[in-house]
């Protein structure tokens, strides 16, 4: 793609690949006459601005001369980086003199240029070349064989490389070698290439075609290669470039013939030895792989002759040709559209013709569009081979989780010529580790969660706090895990009860007004007071006594007015008037004497009168109002309000006194104790505002002052949850924040497991959500919840590492999953995680539960029998399921965790619930089919059960008509299941057979231990391996179960069903009987669990009443069960009732179009369309729509049934431009077809 | 996730930080969207191992890049080839299947980069021909085309989205509101420029012509954003220069760059950690290095990364994966 163009015909050299920006020198000619013929010589150089997108080059600095060139070179000799312009510019006259410039004092228009001049040669110069080793060299070739060697520091007198070369001719092309540096070539037009070696000082090599017609134009050595090199011709007769190597001197190695005309010039870039200009008499300039011959790249040129050739060294995708017309263009071998330009070139044209076109767009101006050229084509083609510049070498990327994957090429320099074929190339991930501390910290933390040694934690955290601060929060927190924790917070305030009792016992000796005096009072229990006013009760009362006789004076003074109203009872002036005597104590005694509500009016009025420094503190404490103090005590006093609020608070009124003298302190107090408000916030036990009350105070950003955060509240939280009846999930939404920023420092320090224990379980924030599914898929599982909700056809898992690897070590499980994956395939509603899924544990179940998912899961538990006693026989490949179903829960810890899930489903008997783990394997063959619609489990529970009269009193079946006798009926003894198995057996085999290939469900299980040792990701995982494990075989064997049990298998036909069944059971009857028998009915759990353990133990449960749903029986019958019907029936879930009317409306709407649709496309559609919309049908039943969407479908319904398909339409869209893709891209389309077609046929 | 980078001799790797999957498995997609399947001795493993993975059809060209989209919108992938295709890949029932071809563009597409998931499916591709292309899913297996023509004279080698989240929103966005996306990214170019492009009325428009590299930059990554209101790119580029541009204004007007190092050879690839607090800076001396900024805003070479072997401090936990 032409890039730029500067008319003038001139010689050219691009700046040094150093210089920046990047320049293009030019000097007139000598060669040819520019079109006015004149004789005047000029250097110029141009500025290569590739931000400009128009086609002129810019002109920097232009001075005349009073030569022409020859040859012009730029050579990089003392270049100084940071300078702006540098190097020297090396000329070849006509007079046999070289002259070299300084680029820099040119572009300043300084004239004084020349650096310096020699004239040694005798005749034109018409070949140069810079040492690219020693930059300070520089050859140069003329008539006569005349080749001199230059100094740029000595440049006085050049050096001769040896004698001249007999006969004397001209020297056309000359070049150092790009490997060696004393290694120098010259050629001339005879065709003759002479190399020199300069240590030697003498030719060392000759090279010449023998046919002698090569006339040499060019001269290029191997970039890479020190041996070879090119010569180009200029003879039409021969347009050749020859490849030789030195080593073979006799021929040329490799002959590019793609000119049709004499070559006037090649350029062998330095950036890819692959790419190898050339330019010819035939107008063409092409770009080739020298060492293949290919051409690459052919330029659209202008049909003008290109006589020079230049690469740009800096950038390596350009290059610039001088053309006989009196052009220069620069070029970008990397193609692209010039249509930009030349559209720019059009403006330009329709601008200097006055504004023809009114508009100014260039359009009305059809004919000046392309003036003069030959319709070059808008878009230019790259190279046909990349080149090697753009190619990355070497690269490295973080991923999720601190990974960092790194690649690199073995060898960054490869022999070119050699096929790069066999190399190794490697990818490394490492763990990106750089917060080591963090992580250490983040383990104790987790240890001692889960060992719950909080007290010892917090003690070892004491016993390392560097700050004062930080010591006291951790002991509060300690404290919330020790007995009476009220007391031991006021130790830590400073307060002990021991010492207290010292000082009021001190405190007692001395007068009671000490009391008061005694600025410690809040020490004081409020009973002290009280023992206090009862003491001077008693005082009164032993003084009364002990007088004999006393005075009752009436004066007119105080005491007699006391007195006067004491005798008429009004206690109120009594003690108005000691008040107003200032005699308090009296005053309070008489208060006692005149009822409480005197006495609290008293006490007001003395505390409103009195006013010591503690007053108020009694007050509250009399009154029992700690809000008072806690809102208005001095925040330097914050520690005595909190002492007080923990001694007398209830614990009603605790938790809030603590925040609000929290809150105060944090809005109010200075730094300091904003600080302290922490701890206010601890000892209310109230996590989010210590979240927030911290990250104010602290800097949260560094990963360890976030860690201190967590560590604190992850404590916190604890003791709260054991103090107080809290939901341990509920999370406030900055808490949240905090530990979903804590768990992505743990994700990206590689720690994931860790991340998603801490990472917060039931909330829905996105990026939590988001998050979890990260950390999920980091571990390598899909993560459950968003599966289900996913539409159908995306949740087939993409296998999963290990399948393959593990792929014939455990044959038995592999098939197994494979059945279940086509299972799941056939159902399209595969929701069963996801309705089991929402929180942590549930995930297993679903999996392995019968119950709801009895379409696809029956088979599982009841393989754990057969493989178990049976380990050869064929339905040992059955027993894969069951393998799957225990691989999901992982590691063995596990296991306990999916039978208690189980439990969950198994509602129907007290009993049967112990049995549970069983009844998989009685039940879904059995129970499977008859109930298509029954999610529900506890039918099947009855027969697990051993005993028929429980079974029944608990079974609800949902549909009991749909249940077929045999499956009802597990009582029949052992031998009469047998029977009915041995007809089966064919059908039985055919189940087996079509399952092959293994899974890696087993070992793949044992990679998860962290996230089930936590347990949170119990639920999680399952899916995630069993669709791993299924979906690789699925393809092959999914489909053929279907054509061949169906039509035995179905529901409806009862007694057809009964000889199925019996199928499963018939391999395994001889041998399975026994065990079966003695198993009984005492089945714990505990026996169940070995069994999924390990294929090669022998159950020692089952009873007897069981044997119809015996081991081996179940399995057949569940799996084929499960293949032959239709799916759906037996998995779903009904619609919601509110909700029926979607379906029923859409389907009868598709039924009317289908009736009126004329052609079989629209039919198919249709078709296709009832069939796609059960994905709504399934997002109606699993509720997992927002209320929005289905709102909006109601709306379209209640539009369909007014006919108004346009508004239905409407209503589609604005549903469509709402909602979240994902959630509706699976029928959203097609009801969108279904409204268009019931439209257009006006149903 | 990683996403995948070939170069002619093989294939590279580019992982970005979407999501991280198995490892396996993301070499078998390798091979279903591969040029030339890569040379080595266990690749009939692999491709024996996915015989339903054969794909019906390839790129004619090595592919550069390729990109995850978020998993909210399925298993879908991007790939760019030297063959001036950009495909879209779906993975529908275990076979991965072409979803969109774009030929729009005329020369080597070499960076793809899907928007973040909340713009919805947007990719945006980076081609020699100068242009970059912007590709937005408009339901029903269409897409819409929207192309900046020159945005980087003969070339642009490299596109890198924004995050979603407005520079500083965070804090005061309440949550459950709509919050007002400006979608902007970052493209690197043969012109030496660092261009930042915003949408605007549905248009794109060059917002910032950021200059410092005096050669091709060669990639440029917008850290993912970590709740400060501060926006940031790296650049590296041809001349051995690594930037770290930073912009503090929410308007997104002021740039400056900050001198992460001079290499002595072309970086080729930089790469943000989640965190966006460790940059990776791949050279051209096959050394990858970790970048982390100090507290006084001073960027220090934290390691080298030596062949995943986890010989410095910074990297454990080697593993290494033979191709």
């Amino acid at each position: 793609m032409k890039l730029k163009e500067i008319d003038l015909t001139a010689m050219q050299a691009w700046s040094p690949a150093q210089q920046h920006p990047i320049y293009l020198a030019t000097g007139t000619s000598a060669q040819q006459l520019d079109a006015s013929f004149s004789t005047n010589a000029s250097l110029e150089i141009f500025e290569l601005d590739l931000s400009d997108p128009s086609l002129d080059m810019k002109s920097c600095a232009v001075i005349s001369s009073s030569h022409r060139y020859h040859k012009l070179i730029w050579g990089p000799h003392s270049m100084t980086a940071g300078e702006s312009v540098s190097g020297v510019l090396i000329a070849g006259g006509e007079n046999g003199n070289v002259i070299l410039y300084d680029p820099a004092k040119i572009l300043v228009g300084n004239s004084e240029a020349i650096i310096a001049q020699k004239d040694k040669h005798t005749g034109p110069v018409r070949a140069l070349d810079v040492n690219m080793f020693q930059t300070n060299l520089v050859a140069s070739g003329a008539n006569e064989s005349e080749i001199y060697i230059w100094d740029l520091n000595n440049f006085a007198t050049p050096m001769t490389p040896g004698a001249k070369t007999q006969p004397l001719e001209d020297i056309s092309c000359i070049a150092w070698n790009r490997q060696v540096q004393h290694i120098l070539a010259s050629a001339s037009p005879s065709g003759r290439a002479t190399v020199w070696d300069l240590r030697k000082n003498e030719p060392i090599i000759k090279v010449s075609d023998h046919n002698n017609r090569m006339h040499c134009s060019g001269l290029a050595w191997h970039p890479d290669v020190a041996t070879q090199m090119v010569l180009a011709s200029e003879d039409d007769r021969l347009p050749v470039i020859q490849m030789w190597d030195l080593r073979f001197t006799s021929s040329p190695l490799r002959v590019l013939e793609s000119h049709t005309r004499g070559i006037l010039a090649i350029a062998w870039s330095m950036a890819d030895s692959e790419l190898l200009l050339s330019c010819g008499k035939d107008a063409k300039i092409l770009c080739s792989n020298p060492n293949t011959g290919e051409v690459l790249y052919e330029l659209p040129t202008n049909m003008q002759w290109c006589f020079d050739i230049q690469w740009c060294p800096r950038n390596p995708a350009i290059f610039s040709a001088a053309s006989f017309d009196g052009r220069i263009s620069t070029y970008s071998i990397m193609g692209g559209s010039t249509d930009g330009l030349r559209q720019k070139h059009v403006d330009q044209l329709s601008s200097s013709f006055g504004n023809l076109d009114p508009f100014g767009t260039g359009q009305p101006l059809p004919p000046l569009q392309l003036p003069q050229q030959t319709a070059p084509q808008s878009v230019v083609l790259p190279l046909k081979k990349p080149p090697r510049w753009i190619r990355r070498p070497v690269g490295a990327s973080f991923s999720f989780g601190g990974k960092l994957v790194t690649f690199e090429n073995a060898k960054p320099q490869q022999q070119p010529g050699v096929d790069q074929q066999p190399q190794h190339h490697y990818v490394y991930v490492s763990q990106v580790v750089t917060e080591k501390e963090f992580l250490a910290r983040s383990t104790q933390l987790q240890e001692a969660v889960q060992s719950e040694g909080f007290v010892s934690y917090c003690q070892k955290k004491i016993d390392m706090a560097q700050a004062d601060f930080e010591r006291n929060v951790w002991a509060f927190l300690k404290v919330n895990f020790e007995e009476d924790s009220r007391a031991k917070y006021l130790e830590l305030l400073g307060y002990r009860k021991d010492d207290l009792k010292n000082k009021v016992s001190v405190a007692e000796s001395c007068a009671c007004v000490k009391y008061f005096v005694d600025g410690f009072i809040c020490q004081v229990q409020p009973c002290i007071i009280n023992v206090f006013i009862c003491d001077n009760k008693q005082e009164t009362e032993d003084l009364g006594s002990a007088r004999k006789t006393f005075n009752i004076s009436v004066s007119g003074d105080v005491d007699g007015l006391i007195t006067q109203a004491l005798l008429t009872g009004n206690f109120e002036s009594a003690v108005d008037l000691c008040l107003h005597d200032n005699r308090m104590a009296d005053a309070i005694i008489l208060a006692i004497a005149g009822g409480q509500e005197l006495l609290s009016r008293t006490q007001e009025k003395y505390f409103s009168k009195i006013q010591s420094k503690i007053t108020r503190l009694i007050t509250a404490v009399v009154t029992k109002n700690w809000k008072e103090i806690v809102q208005s005590c001095d925040l330097q006093n914050w520690r005595e309000a909190l002492a007080a609020v923990l001694t007398y608070a209830r614990p009603d009124e605790f938790a809030a006194l603590c925040d609000l003298l929290g809150n105060r302190l944090e809005s109010e107090g200075d730094s300091l104790l904003r600080t302290q408000a922490c701890l206010c916030y601890i000892c209310a036990g109230n996590v989010e505002k210590l979240v927030a009350c911290w990250s104010k105070v602290q800097d949260g950003n560094s990963p360890l002052s976030l860690q201190d955060l967590i560590e604190k509240v992850v404590i916190l939280r604890k003791a709260v949850q054991l103090t107080q009846a809290v939901d341990p999930n509920a999370v406030g939404a900055l808490l949240a924040e905090k530990m979903s920023q804590y768990a992505n420092l743990l994700a990206a320090q590689g720690s994931i497991a860790a991340a998603l224990t801490f990472l917060p379980a039931n909330t829905d924030q996105p990026n939590i959500v988001l998050l979890r599914d990260r950390l999920c898929r980091a571990q390598g599982e899909l993560p459950a919840g968003q599966e289900a909700i996913r539409a159908p056809y995306e949740r087939q898992p993409i296998p999963k590492d290990r399948a393959g690897p593990v792929v014939g070590q455990v044959p038995g499980p592999q098939t197994s999953a494979q059945q279940y994956y086509q299972q799941v395939r056939i159902a399209p509603t595969v929701t069963t995680w996801s309705n089991k899924t929402p929180t942590a544990l549930p995930s297993h179940p679903p999996a392995g539960c019968p119950s709801d998912t009895q379409g696809d899961k029956p088979p599982p538990p009841g393989f754990i029998m057969p493989g178990a006693v049976n380990p050869s026989a064929p339905p040992q490949q059955a027993t894969s399921p069951s393998y799957s179903m225990y691989s999901q829960a992982g590691t063995r810890p596990a296991y306990p965790q999916t039978y208690q899930s189980t439990q969950q489903y198994s509602f129907g008997t007290g009993e049967t619930a112990l049995y549970q783990p069983q009844q998989p394997i009685a039940a879904p063959a059995s129970a499977s089919y008859p109930s298509p619609a029954s999610n529900t489990n506890p039918p099947y529970l009855p027969t697990a059960h051993p005993v028929p009269s429980s079974l029944y009193p608990g079974q609800p079946q949902p549909s009991p008509t749909s249940l077929n006798p045999a499956s009802s009926f597990p009582l029949p003894p052992s031998g009469a299941s047998f029977q009915h198995g041995r007809p089966g057996l064919p059908a039985t085999s055919v189940a087996y057979a079509l399952p092959t290939g293994p899974t890696g469900t087993l070992p793949a299980a044992s990679d998860l231990p962290a996230s089930q040792r936590t347990g949170l990701m119990a639920g999680i995982d399952p899916p995630a391996l069993n669709r791993t494990a299924k979906k690789k075989k699925v393809p092959d064997n999914f489909m053929p179960p279907v054509p061949i049990t169906s039509p035995i298998m179905n529901p409806l036909a009862d007694p057809q069903a009964q000889t199925q069944q019996p199928p499963a059971a018939p391999v395994g009857t001889p041998s399975f009987q026994p065990p079966q028998l003695p198993a009984g009915q005492q089945a714990p759990l505990g026996p169940y669990a070995p069994q999924a353990l390990g294929p090669g133990v022998v159950p020692p449960t089952t009873f007897k009443p069981r044997t119809e749903g015996a081991p081996g029986a179940p399995i057949g019958n569940a799996m084929q069960h499960v293949q032959a019907l239709p799916t759906e029936k037996i998995t779903k879930k009904p619609i919601p009732e509110e909700h029926l009317i979607l379906k029923t409306t859409f389907e009868a709407l598709i039924q009317r179009c289908l009736l009126s649709a004329s052609d079989p496309q629209t039919k198919r559609k249709l078709d296709d369309a009832n069939k796609r919309l059960e994905f709504l049908y399934d997002k109606l039943r699993e509720q997992t729509l927002s209320p929005a969407i289905v709102s909006g479908l109601h709306s379209i319904v209640k539009s369909i049934e007014t006919r108004n398909y346009v508004e239905g339409l409407n209503i589609h869209m604005h549903i469509v431009s709402t909602s979240n893709f994902s959630e509706t891209s699976a029928f959203m389309p097609v009801l969108k077809v279904v409204l268009i077609q019931a439209n257009k046929l006006g149903v | 996730m990683f996403g995948i980078v070939f170069n002619g001799n093989g294939f590279v790797w580019q992982s970005y930080p979407i999501f991280h999957l198995g490892f396996t498995r993301i070499l078998h997609i390798i091979v279903s969207v591969m040029y030339r399947p890569p040379v080595c001795h266990n690749r009939n493993a692999f491709l024996s191992a996915f015989p339903n993975n054969v794909v019906s059809c390839r790129h004619e060209g090595p592919v550069w890049q390729v990109a995850w989209a978020h998993p909210m919108y399925g298993n879908i992938l991007a790939s760019c080839s030297y063959d001036r295709k950009v495909i879209i890949w779906k993975e529908e029932n275990g076979t991965w299947e072409k979803t969109y071809e774009y030929t729009g563009h005329d020369s080597s597409v070499n960076s793809v980069c899907w928007a973040p998931h909340d713009y919805g499916l947007i990719l945006a591709c980076g081609s020699s021909d100068g242009a970059i292309s912007l590709l937005s899913y408009t339901g029903d297996g269409q897409w819409e085309v929207k192309k900046i023509s020159n945005a980087h004279t003969i070339g642009c080698n490299a596109v890198s989205w924004a995050p979603a989240v407005v520079p500083g929103s965070l804090i005061e966005q309440p949550s459950g509101q709509k919050p007002n996306y400006i979608k902007r990214f970052a493209s690197g170019g043969c012109d030496n420029l660092v261009k930042i492009w915003k949408e605007e009325d549905g248009q794109w428009k060059e917002e910032q012509k950021l200059e410092a590299h005096s050669d091709w930059v060669r990639d440029v990554a917008w850290a993912p954003s970590i709740g400060l209101p501060t926006s940031t790119i790296a650049s590296c580029s041809q001349d051995g220069r690594v930037f770290i541009w930073t912009c503090d204004d929410a308007s997104g007007n002021s740039w400056s760059p900050k001198l992460l190092h001079k290499f002595n050879d072309v970086v080729w690839h930089v790469s943000w950690s989640i965190t966006a607090n460790i940059l990776a800076v791949s050279g051209g001396d096959n050394k990858v290095t970790l970048w982390k900024e100090s507290v006084d805003g001073l960027w220090a070479c934290i390691s080298d990364v030596n062949k995943g072997q986890g010989g410095v401090s910074a990297v454990t936990e080697g593993q290494q994966n033979e191709q």
